[in-house]
């Protein structure tokens, strides 16, 4: 069953024709080749496919896309406007190997970003709090942690 | 892309909502939070002929006071019932309940309504819920009836809601001023289902005590400690406490969590823990 919806994606409003079957991560991924949200276990456990929905992190492998209509999405292609202009979370990462794979960064990175919103200086067990909804295979964790002190820290400096 | 083929419908009031649900019967199934219907779903788990989705009705997402009792949307998200100021200060456990829910995307889409009317036996609010004496506001559209919400769950995800009712609003009666309460899960990872549940409330001056226990029995059990309470808090009133419940937790399942008899043990260790600590929270004020 197809359905029109309107929804604003990074900002910018539109028209998408979705299958109702469709999750919100398959609609960003297929209709709008928004690839950077990764789907991982499909079933709401790992968090690669974590998008902001109406401002707050959301696993967008369990909302189905139809349910987007009018709302607000923003993924980790919305944070930054080129790859040499990261966000400092992003920026941070990098500095800081917070990944290795890469493949469960996306998610990873928008889940920092709520946390910082709420909380600009967070403990260590709240980064890890935070953090609790994106498994990482790769880094053990400890790098993301140490990339999320550093992320709050510049931001800190920056405002 | 889920793999099954099923109708959609997204209402934007709840009339319309109750209208499609009367209409379609046993054929719709309502989504909210999708937290566990969308993973079902996707897994070929359940198969809905058509999906109500109730996340445009606004009307069902709030808090509000009404006198002495708190009324919650069913649509009203996990972190918000967390987050809320009138849970905070009129049922705080409820609030505990929620922040231990998942992680932070759960908790930022499920919904109080969607997880109780799931009736999951190891989920977190229904043993709050007894502990707290609410009630459940059921809605169809012929009319409307209120549960208690000891009387709501009939068996493993199984409820008093019937064909054509939705579960609409959560009634819960404020706290007094210096009632006891602690939440208490069993868990091995955080996040994850509890192994088993325990929620406190102890009444000012401790004339009265009750437990709600979770995950011991096909839904939760409420059991009331007040009688053990008569000495003070003793080592033999805590022993007491902690036998009624694990007496309470004879229907406990075995599962690759732990099996029946450790069930029914942690169901004692943590009533008496839980009533312990709700005690200390109303002596500290």
């Amino acid at each position: 069953m197809k359905k029109s919806i309107e929804v604003t994606v990074n900002g910018k409003s539109q028209s998408v024709e979705v299958d109702t079957r469709m999750v919100l991560a398959d609609m960003l991924r297929e209709n709008l080749r928004l690839t950077g949200t990764h789907i991982g276990c499909g079933t709401g456990s790992c968090g690669a496919c974590t998008v902001m929905l109406d401002g707050r992190t959301v696993k967008s492998c369990s909302v189905l896309a139809a349910d987007a209509d009018g709302r607000s999405v923003q993924t980790v292609e919305g944070l930054s406007t080129s790859a040499v202009s990261l966000h400092p979370v992003q920026e941070a990462m990098v500095e800081n190997q917070g990944l290795q794979c890469g493949y469960c960064t996306p998610g990873m990175v928008l889940s920092a970003v709520e946390l910082l919103n709420k909380n600009p200086d967070p403990t260590e067990d709240e980064i890890r709090h935070g953090i609790a909804g994106n498994l990482c295979r790769c880094t053990g964790y400890h790098f993301v942690v140490t990339s999320i002190q550093a992320a709050a820290k510049s931001m800190k400096e920056g405002a | 892309m889920i793999s099954q083929e099923f109708d959609f419908e997204a209402p934007s009031a709840l009339p319309e909502a109750l209208a499609l649900l009367a209409r379609h019967g046993d054929d719709a199934t309502l989504l909210s939070g999708g937290m566990s219907l969308m993973p079902m779903t996707t897994l070929g788990l359940v198969q809905p002929g058509m999906i109500i989705s109730l996340n445009h009705i606004a009307e069902l997402d709030y808090v509000r006071e009404d006198g002495n009792e708190l009324r919650i949307g069913a649509l009203t998200r996990h972190a918000d019932v967390a987050a809320d100021p009138l849970i905070g200060a009129h049922a705080a456990l409820l609030a505990e309940a929620a922040s231990l829910i998942g992680d932070v995307q759960v908790r930022n889409r499920g919904t109080i309504g969607g997880s109780i009317a799931h009736a999951d036996p190891a989920a977190n609010y229904l043993p709050a819920m007894l502990a707290l004496g609410a009630r459940l506001r059921l809605q169809s559209e012929a009319g409307e009836r209120s549960v208690e919400a000891k009387d709501f769950v009939k068996g493993i995800m199984t409820t008093a809601i019937e064909t054509g009712e939705m579960l609409t609003e959560i009634a819960i009666p404020k706290l007094a001023a210096g009632t006891g309460c602690s939440y208490q899960r069993l868990v091995r990872v955080e996040g994850n289902f509890a192994i088993v549940i325990a929620a406190a409330i102890t009444e000012p001056g401790r004339k009265a005590a009750r437990v709600g226990l979770g995950n011991v029995a096909p839904g939760p059990v409420l059991v009331d400690v007040s009688g053990h309470l008569g000495n003070g808090l003793d080592d033999a009133a805590l022993a007491a406490i902690g036998d009624a419940a694990f007496d309470a937790a004879a229907e406990a399942a075995s599962d690759l969590a732990g099996d029946a008899n450790y069930r029914r043990e942690m169901a004692r260790v943590f009533a008496r823990r839980a009533v312990q600590s709700a005690t200390d929270a109303a002596d500290a004020g």
